[in-house]
């Protein structure tokens, strides 16, 4: 299995960061494989997870029957760990065998405390994701 | 002592208006000095423009993203007929966490990977919104 | 031997036990269940909650247990608190494990950082005015400062009979700044305010990083020399980590120095809270006082950042002023929080840092300038 390092290099989101920032990242994201069927994160649970899609196919329910599937590598999931009220936003259910990159909400603040600037790079990649996503959980 | 006369007692005016001129004399002094250190450093030897933007090319290609899908597990058209049933209860546009939902409760098999299937051949395509369209 | 026997029970928790420490206990149980359950900053509340278990086990005094008793364990870790050690190496471990760029790239979001100390002053004030003495009022006042090794070395030194219920009141409510805050910041500002978006900052090279712990440590201890335990191991900490060729020595800094330091401050910490000593109508202004010092703490930063907004071509969010209170990286995730929660995609986050880090040092200083003062 390819390392963390060179999982996060084959990713679009981090295409712009140098070898020394992913340097920073890799030992933070674990490479996890998924089966069918697998349920990675359930809404309304606390969120501790981020995931970024390796390859898989995944359906995010949200609220009132609202959803939308990923198919692409890079593709994220449980953005809500990095956002209040970090309850996760919606329900992701695996539709196939798979591998994501998993990083910990946790970890990742404590990276945010030792090095602002990469945490910004990371966050700006999400904040257009989260937007666009916003309307198919509101009420 | 208790109030006004218990603070001018023990110099609270004093202390207080001395601490907070010195904690802002600090910051400030600690503010303007970082504030021209970058300039001085500037001056001092050429600035190093080495911003870490540098293009980095990805390392997989958009075919390697389409990870080979996995065989639908059963016969294609009998699998179709049995979830336009499905979606025909729901009603257009649906709930894809329900199709799943029920096809799971019905005991489909493969119910994941088929519903994935049928996204992936277009059969079934998001509208947008939220919810889901059967083309066939 | 029933004699013996009854003796034996006598000498039990159960027979010394009162409602105190029952009260304490369950003081404790909550603790833990808030760091555990709900992850209310667990790194502090866990040991801290445990220890106020450990500190209420009711036991025969005279023995050599109790925190209070010259021989006992509990006493030799205590003396880490009581002597000012415990603080300044859990400044070595900060310093070692964050990032100032975010300050230096925008120098000016460090006022916010002062202005948020005026919540240590103005508790100051009030507290001597409901009649504590100097040093029990600095001691209470520095709470403001959300800072909780700088308000255990400044108690150490200044009213060592406080440090149980400062301690637990400055932890407490550093755990429930996500819920004290929030309510002052959107009271004290406008939606137009909040909507404010921050100019990206800019890049801060490596020798700006090296630099600026030396300037920042000369300058902050000429200023205010009293602050040298405190900021010398916070600015050597950075030094450590920044300077990259002694990434070993940070590396210890940041964690097993700290995780060691923060495992026996928070335990005897928790431990001095014995319930004859903790339950007393002082700690009930002690608690008070905290709160109201961390609520003007938060108002003065933003009153502060919309007074800079007057002045300033390119505004600043003013909820930025609320980072200035140095629960780090807790009040700066708040500011993110009610900033996103006007508009998901304006991210304070990195800008709430600079603050943020400021308040460190700014409440430090005030430590050091309330100890020369009263010391």
């Amino acid at each position: 299995m390819p390392s963390g390092l060179e999982l996060l290099k084959s990713i679009d989101m981090f295409s712009t960061f140098t070898q020394e920032e992913l340097e920073k990242i890799a030992p933070l994201v674990n490479p996890m494989k998924v089966m069918e069927g697998e349920i990675l994160a359930k809404k309304g649970y606390r969120a501790r997870t981020f995931f970024i899609v390796i390859k898989g196919d995944f359906l995010l329910s949200f609220q009132n029957g609202k959803a939308i599937t990923l198919h692409n590598k890079g593709d994220i999931m449980g953005w809500s760990t990095l956002v209040a009220p970090f309850e996760y936003r919606g329900t992701v259910i695996a539709l196939t065998n798979g591998e994501v990159l998993t990083l910990q909400g946790q970890e990742f603040y404590l990276l945010l405390q030792s090095e602002s600037a990469l945490s910004s790079k990371i966050m700006n990649e999400i904040n257009s994701i989260i937007a666009s996503r916003t309307p198919y959980h509101e009420v | 002592m208790y109030g006004l006369e218990n603070i001018s007692a023990h110099n609270g005016w004093a202390i207080t208006f001395v601490g907070v001129t010195i904690v802002f004399t600090g910051l400030t002094l600690l503010c303007l000095s970082i504030g021209q250190l970058h300039k001085i450093l500037g001056l001092w030897e050429n600035k190093d423009t080495s911003i870490t933007n540098q293009d980095r090319k990805t390392l997989t290609s958009n075919a390697a993203n389409a990870f080979p899908k996995p065989v639908m597990p059963v016969k294609d058209l009998e699998t179709i007929a049995q979830y336009k049933l499905i979606v025909e209860r729901l009603q257009q546009p649906f709930s894809l966490p329900k199709l799943l939902d029920i096809a799971v409760k019905i005991g489909l098999d493969r119910p994941h990977s088929t519903i994935n299937t049928l996204l992936v051949k277009k059969i079934i395509v998001p509208d947008g919104k939220g919810y889901f369209i059967w083309t066939l | 031997m029933a004699q013996l026997f009854l003796e034996f029970l006598s000498n039990t928790g159960f027979a010394l036990a009162d409602y105190r420490h029952l009260i304490m206990i369950l003081t404790g149980i909550i603790f833990i269940y808030l760091g555990i359950a709900k992850h209310y900053e667990p790194l502090l509340l866990v040991p801290i909650g445990f220890g106020i278990l450990v500190g209420n086990i009711p036991v025969f005094k005279g023995l050599g247990l109790g925190i209070y008793e010259d021989s006992s364990v509990l006493h030799y870790l205590y003396m880490g608190v009581t002597s000012g050690v415990y603080p300044p190496l859990i400044f070595l471990g900060i310093g070692a494990l964050t990032d100032f760029s975010t300050m230096l790239a925008r120098p000016m979001l460090m006022l916010l950082g002062a202005a948020a100390q005026m919540g240590i002053f103005a508790t100051f004030l009030g507290a001597l005015a409901l009649g504590f003495a100097p040093n029990e009022a600095a001691s209470i006042g520095i709470i403001g400062g959300a800072d909780g090794p700088t308000a255990i070395f400044l108690t150490a030194k200044l009213a060592p009979h406080l440090i149980g219920p400062i301690a637990v009141a400055a932890y407490s409510y550093m755990a429930l700044v996500p819920v004290i805050q929030p309510p002052i910041m959107k009271l004290l500002t406008t939606r137009k305010e909040r909507l404010i978006r921050m100019e990206e900052p800019r890049e801060v090279s490596k020798k700006e990083k090296i630099i600026f712990p030396i300037i920042g440590f000369l300058l902050c201890c000429f200023v205010a020399p009293a602050a040298l335990p405190l900021l010398g191991m916070l600015f050597f900490g950075n030094l450590l980590k920044e300077c990259v060729v002694a990434e070993r020595l940070a590396q210890a800094a940041r964690t097993s120095v700290l995780d060691t330091v923060t495992i026996l401050l928070g335990l005897t910490v928790g431990a001095s809270t014995q319930a004859d000593v903790f339950l007393t109508p002082q700690s009930v202004g002690v608690f008070i006082l905290g709160a109201v010092s961390f609520g003007i703490a938060t108002a003065s930063g933003v009153i502060f950042a919309k007074i800079m907004n007057l002045f300033l071509k390119t505004k600043i969010n003013p909820l930025l002023g609320a980072a200035g209170v140095s629960a780090v990286p807790d009040s700066a995730r708040v500011v993110q929080i009610v900033g996103q929660a006007e508009d998901p995609n304006n991210f304070l986050l990195m800008h709430a840092m600079a603050p943020n880090i400021s308040g460190v040092i700014g409440s430090a200083i005030v430590a050091g300038v309330l100890w020369s003062f009263i010391g």
